[in-house]
Order: structure tokens, then sequence, then C-alpha cells
């Protein structure tokens, strides 16, 4: 679905490059995710993608279409969703979907549907200038999802999101994905990484430094640690042991023979440890 | 065809509640006031009558050079040379050249070429009833000569109508579509719709129809408001529109140069520095350098005068809208192509 070889990214038009030297694939019915901390350069390798910023150097392919030779058909086939929420103020929610709906060529979703789908039915028939920021990322999010999109850009959808829309869009993100939707996701936030993506990018200083997916990662560079609580004189006492280290293996041993477990789990390294272990560096 | 028309009806629905349609609205409202209560038809309420008379019986009427009286004053020169010196300095003041011809007084009117027949018809009652009825010598001998002929005047009022048209349609246009643009790069939405299969050349396009539509409302209530229904409103239309689109074609172009309204700044404020030269041309017919002739708003200013006048000329008319439209045809495929570029970054 996506093919970039040796993309490199200017701003200036000069060699400090936003985006350096990066390559990756996509299949089709992938959710891929890019990682990294801010100003790593996720936004641009999207606005690069999505035909926002022109194509410098290197080779992009998306959606089948060659974006040295650009051709407005491809977005019939593609969504994107926005950092920065961008809708038309002085338009209600309504009239904002209605806008877009009719710029397709194909076959479009009812926006009243997608209003219901964002919490916003109730309304749709206000301004959205003046909506929450909340609201109006909600709304530029289900805008993407106008043209049942086969490739789906998604930069930061659930930050700056309080907890439980940010779970609801996890959720429609998910429901996309086992219709077949390909998803390109940017997120500095681990968990959704963790949650939604096939396989993941490590992006910094506009360089991928690594891709798996997240469960070789886990296997690759998280210590798999097993962690105990068990009864030691009538008080309950938590343990870890790691499954590497040959000493903590044997205790592990002797206490499932010998000790009183009341429970026992295995806790893996999670990405954002993984990250700071692959670049030396935190997300934030 | 579908989307541009999509797209425009979005942008009449933002511009409406937006800032700069009703201030096209107010400076049409102001200038229409101004126009019609501070203006006079003409500014110059006294008619002023400059004569050269060498017929003693008469001369001796008035004491003095200068002879004034409600609505009228006579100034007396000595010479036909000097009078007519005057005249062309005073182009709303009348001559009169006074003399005996087989010893009867003789009135020549020396006017400057614009009067209507009625005018020179009324000229000529006055003069006769007013100042020479009561000599009894006095026959019919009046004659009238022509300073310039073949010219036409408009009246003060009517005058101010080409700077105004030119203003509101070329020159606002050029701030307030790049001000349109700006407020969609800003809030982020030509991003949002630059990811639909839109093509950019409709994004461009119903920006120039608001301007034209925005520009064809305010201008058709002023001029209507001002002149009635005398002028060819076909002509006019073209006119409007020729230049509208050139305008917003021309503000589009520098748009593209820059991105953000405070760096574009300069870039407009120039342009519209440079095109109002053609004004002072326009309103001092002694000031036309050559190279002033080849701003594009010189024609703009003419082709308005033009239209007022009571035979207009209507080559020159339809010969500048179809220039103009052609002008921005070019101008437009050059600007679409630079707003692939640079539409969004
Ligand atoms: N319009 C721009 N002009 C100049 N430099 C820019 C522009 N946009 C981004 N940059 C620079 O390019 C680099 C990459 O920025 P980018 O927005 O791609 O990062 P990001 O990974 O999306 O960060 P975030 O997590 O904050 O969204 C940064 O150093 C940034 O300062
Ligand atoms: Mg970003």
């Amino acid at each position: 679905m996506i093919s970039v070889k040796n993309l490199y990214h200017s701003y200036t038009h000069d060699d400090v490059y936003a985006v350096n030297n990066v390559s990756f694939e996509i299949a089709k019915g992938e959710v891929f995710g890019f990682l990294g901390p801010s100003g790593a350069g996720k936004s641009t390798t999207q606005g690069v993608l999505t035909g926002l910023l022109p194509l410098q150097k290197g080779e992009v392919t998306v959606a089948g279409y060659d974006m040295r030779r650009r051709n407005r058909q491809m977005f019939n086939k593609i969504g994107v969703s926005f950092e920065q929420s961008n809708v038309y103020n002085k338009l209600t929610a309504l009239e904002n979907l209605e806008f877009y709906k009719k710029l397709f060529d194909v076959k479009t979703e009812d926006p009243m549907k997608l209003l219901e789908i964002a919490g916003l039915s109730e309304v749709a028939k206000h301004k959205a200038g003046t909506f929450s920021k909340g609201m109006k990322h909600r709304l530029t999010f289900v805008r993407s999802m106008l043209n049942n999109p086969e490739l789906w850009f998604l930069d930061e959808p659930t930050t700056g999101l309080d907890p439980a829309i940010g779970r609801q869009i996890i959720d429609i993100v998910k429901q996309k994905k086992s219709e077949g939707t390909t998803v390109f996701l940017t997120t500095h936030n681990m968990n959704v990484a963790d949650e939604l993506c096939d396989r993941i990018a490590f992006i910094i200083d506009g360089e991928i430094k690594l891709i798996d997916s997240p469960r070789n990662l886990k296997l690759q560079f998280g210590e798999k640690l097993v962690v105990v609580d068990h009864i030691v004189n009538g008080i309950t006492k938590r343990e870890q042991f790691s499954l590497i280290d040959p000493a903590d293996m044997a205790r592990l041993n002797t206490l499932i023979s010998t000790g009183q477990i009341e429970m026992m789990h295995t806790k893996e390294a999670t990405l954002e440890e993984i990250f700071i272990k692959v670049t030396g560096r935190g997300l934030e | 065809m579908k989307k541009l028309w999509t797209t425009f009806i979005k942008d009449v629905k933002l511009s409406y509640s937006g800032l700069y349609f009703y201030i096209e609205i107010g400076m049409a409202a102001i200038f229409l006031a101004v126009m019609l209560f501070v203006v006079p038809e003409n500014f110059d309420k006294t008619q002023t009558y400059y004569a050269f008379i060498e017929v003693d019986e008469i001369r001796d009427e008035f004491d003095g050079r200068v002879f004034e009286n409600d609505g009228t004053r006579v100034e007396l020169f000595d010479d036909r040379e000097g009078l007519e010196q005057a005249l062309s300095k005073k182009r709303s003041a009348v001559g009169l050249h006074v003399y005996m011809e087989d010893s009867k007084p003789v009135v020549e009117f020396v006017l400057q070429g614009y009067e209507g027949p009625e005018m020179k018809q009324m000229l000529k009652q006055t003069v006769e009833g007013g100042l020479l009825a009561e000599l009894p010598t006095y026959e019919d001998l009046t004659t009238v000569t022509v300073l310039e002929p073949g010219t036409e005047r408009l009246s003060d009022r009517v005058s101010m109508l080409p700077p105004y048209l030119v203003i509101n349609v070329a020159f606002m246009g050029l701030f307030v579509i790049a001000a349109y643009v700006f407020l969609d790069k800003e809030e982020g939405v030509i991003k949002a719709f630059a990811v639909t299969p839109v093509k950019v050349w409709h994004y461009l396009a119903s920006k120039i129809m608001i301007m034209a539509v925005m520009g064809l409302v305010t201008s058709t209530l002023v001029v209507v408001s001002l002149v009635g229904f005398k002028i060819n409103y076909l002509l006019f239309f073209g006119l409007i529109l020729s230049f509208n689109v050139f305008g917003s074609t021309l503000g589009l172009l520098i748009t593209s140069f820059f991105d953000s309204m405070t760096k574009a700044m300069g870039a407009l404020f120039l342009s519209i520095f440079i095109l109002v030269f053609a004004g002072f041309s326009y309103f001092m017919p002694s000031f036309s350098p050559v190279w002033i002739k080849f701003l594009p708003s010189y024609p703009m200013f003419f082709s308005f005068r033009e239209l007022f006048l009571e035979n207009g000329d209507t080559g020159f008319i339809i010969q500048n809208i179809l220039l103009f439209l052609g002008l921005s045809a070019v101008l437009f495929a050059y600007t679409n192509l630079r707003f692939k570029k640079t539409l969004t970054v």
C-alpha cells in the first residue's frame, strides 16, 4: 500500500533534514505505527506521503500512485486526520462534513452517522467554532472517514484527548482494521501503538532506528520478568525474577515447588522502556 | 464543475459570515453617502464667466474687473489670449467675447467642448436676457467657438465613479483574496481541502468567483444609485467582471509567493501603490507620461470613464474587457501552476 525508499525532506532546502533517509513498506491491511518524540519527523513524513509537502528526494508510492507524478484521484482512496484540527469554524459540524462529502467521486458515509460515532450528533447544527478542542478533534477525525478510505493516515489521533474519548477513537480504528483498512498511525503514545499496530517504526531525529512488530520488539529487547506474590510468615510478598538470569531462574523454581504462591504473572517490558533502551531517549 | 460549485457555495457561506463582505458593503455605502450628500453634482456651484468685452457701452456697465452676484461671477480680460488661457485652467468656466461687427454688438461664446446643446441654449438665453437685452442696438449674431472640439466632460460626481470602481473591484480584490487564502492557511482547512480529489484550480476559481460576486453587487449598488439606468449595463458588468477577475488573479499570484499575510503585505501594498499612479493621470490629464499608460490600471480608469460618457467609445470598452479577460487567463494558468506546488507548504 505504501512504499518509501530513501526519503529525505528539508524545510530549509539544505542538508538539515527533518526526514533523513527513511525507507519502509506498508502492506495492505496493515496498521503501521510511526513512533517517536516531538520533532522526530513523523508529521513531516505523513506530509510527504499525503502530498501536502513536496517530494524532494526519494521514491514514494502511495496506494499505487507515484508521488512524483501526483494524481488527485488518489484522494478518493485516502483519508487523512490531522494532528491539529482544521475545520471551518464558521460552518456547522454537519455543514463541514456535507461540504467534504461532495468533493469525493466515490461512495461516501452518511455525515449524521459519522457525527454519531464522534458523539457530536447533538451539536450537528452548531458552528464548529463554538466547539471545544476535543470536539473539533473528533470532527476532524470522523471527517477522514467520509470516503471509507482504503488507506487511512492518522496523525496523533488520541493526543490531547481525555482518556474516554481516546478509548473510543482506538476502538473505531480497531473496527476499521478488522474491515481491512490500511492505517499509517503517527503517535508518541506507546500504549496506543502497542494496542493497534502490527508493526512499529521507531523514528528519532528524522531517522528510523528500527521497525518490527510490538511482540518481536518485546521478545528481543524486553527483559522477560515473572512477578510472584507469595506468602512468607503470613505476609504477602512480591518479588520479580528475570527469566534470563540463571540464579533468578533457580530461585523461581524452588519457590514454585515449595512456596505458597498467591499469584504469578509474566511482566513484559513496555514499548516505552524498549524505546528508551533502543534510542537512548524518552518519548516526551 | 459540480465540485467547483460546491466549493463556491461553501465560500459564499463563509464570506457572508466573515468580515470582508461587510467591509466592501460598508465602503460602498459610505462612498454612496458621501457622493449623494456631500459632493454636489458639480463641486463648483457658481457659474464663472470670463469675458473680453470690446464694446465700450457694455464694458462700462461693469465697474471693476470682477462682478459677482448670486450664482454668477464675471471676470473681465483685456485680450482674447488671456481669456482662453484662463478658460483652459478653469474647466467649468464659460468664456464670452463681445465685439462690434457692422456697428452691432456680437457675443461669441468660448466653450470648453463638453457642454451639451441644452447647456449652450441656456447660456445663450441667460446672456441675451440678462446682459444684453436692454441694449437697443442688439441683434442676435451670437456665435459659438469651442476650445477642444469633441471632448465631453463627466459631472463632478460621476467623475468620482471610475476611481471608486477601480479601487473596489481591482485593488480591494487584490487584497481581500489574499486575506481569504491566508485565512484558510492559518485555520489549516486548506490542508484538509488538499487531501480531497479536488483540483487546485477549483479552489482558486471559487475564490475569484466570490470576489466577482462581491464586486458586482457593491458596484452595481453604487452605480445604479448615482447614475440610474443611463449607461449600458451589459458593458458595465463586462468591465467589472474582467477587472475583478484580473485583480483577484493578480492577488492570488502575489499570494503564492508568501506563506503569511504579514509577509505578503509589503508586496500587496507595493502593487496597489504602483497601480494607483494611473489615478493621477485620470485626475490631471496633463500628467500622462508614457510609462503610466502601461499600468493595467490606466485602461481601467479610462474604460470606466468612457462608459459614463454620453457618447463613450464602446469599442475601447469592449477591447479592454477582452484584453483583461485574456490577461487574466494567462495569469491564472501560471498562478495555478504555482499553487499546485505551494498551496499547503
Ligand atoms: N513548517 C516547518 N518549517 C520548518 N521546520 C519545520 C516545519 N515543520 C516542522 N519542522 C521541523 O521539522 C522537524 C520535524 O517536525 P515534525 O513536525 O515532522 O515532527 P513530529 O515528529 O511530527 O513531532 P510532534 O510529535 O511534535 O508532532 C522538527 O525539527 C521541526 O522543528
Ligand atoms: Mg507531528
